[in-house]
């Protein structure tokens, strides 16, 4: 994301900075319901033989497919707007990892609060909460961006 | 005298609200909103990751 930011080099800061709101705005309207747009992914489950097969190596494999996104369902916009943000934005290499290792943090907490909470139901109860979920990240998104870039 | 120690059920109904979903969305959303009031770019594009990340919770 770092490399592919100079892409957006020729372009004036104020519309890099317009762009980055725009994109967060777009991406909340989508994941409030006020705009439908399909966004690129690979939406399908990684197989189960995948961990079955080769435990080890398996995981290694699961954890990247399901981390980066490369072979899952992407239920939230604001994964693309945090990309798109940072290709924009032009942020330096250290802020771009930052950025990417709280992702995964992220990524990973709501695997390390399934294992914590030691429930049967727990898949039910985030499926239950989600969409609230996406609609909270997604408004603090474009809250935040705003704030940074236009306040 | 010394106080009971809490039952189990005391027990799972601090586990369910230690972890609730909705809970991780709360505290990178407030960093996030106070880094942008401070300008603090590079925490407020942390938080912005943090919160992407997790609202991917329902992706299998």
């Amino acid at each position: 994301m770092w490399l592919l930011s100079g892409l957006a080099a020729p372009l004036p800061p104020a519309v890099r900075t317009g762009a980055i709101v725009a994109v967060a705005a777009l991406g909340a309207a989508r994941d409030f319901g006020v705009v439908a747009l399909r966004l690129p992914q690979n939406a399908r489950q990684i197989p189960q033989d995948v961990l079955m097969n080769r435990p080890r190596a398996g995981a290694l494999q699961f954890g990247f497919e399901l981390g980066t996104g490369v072979r899952t369902y992407v239920p939230a916009t604001t994964p693309y707007v945090l990309a798109l943000g940072l290709l924009l934005s032009q942020q330096g290499p250290a802020a771009t990892l930052l950025a990417g290792a709280a992702f995964g943090a992220g990524r990973a907490a709501s695997a390390v609060l399934a294992y914590l909470s030691r429930s049967p139901d727990r898949a039910a109860v985030v499926a239950l909460r989600l969409p609230l979920l996406v609609k909270g990240a997604s408004l603090s998104v474009l809250t935040a961006l705003t704030w940074l870039y236009l306040g | 005298m010394r106080a009971a120690a809490p039952g189990p059920r005391a027990a799972g109904r601090l586990r369910r609200a230690l972890t609730e979903p909705l809970l991780p969305v709360a505290a990178p959303a407030l960093l996030a909103v106070a880094a942008a009031a401070r300008d603090a770019t590079v925490l407020c594009w942390a938080s912005v990751g943090a919160l992407a990340g997790y609202a991917l919770s329902g992706s299998v």
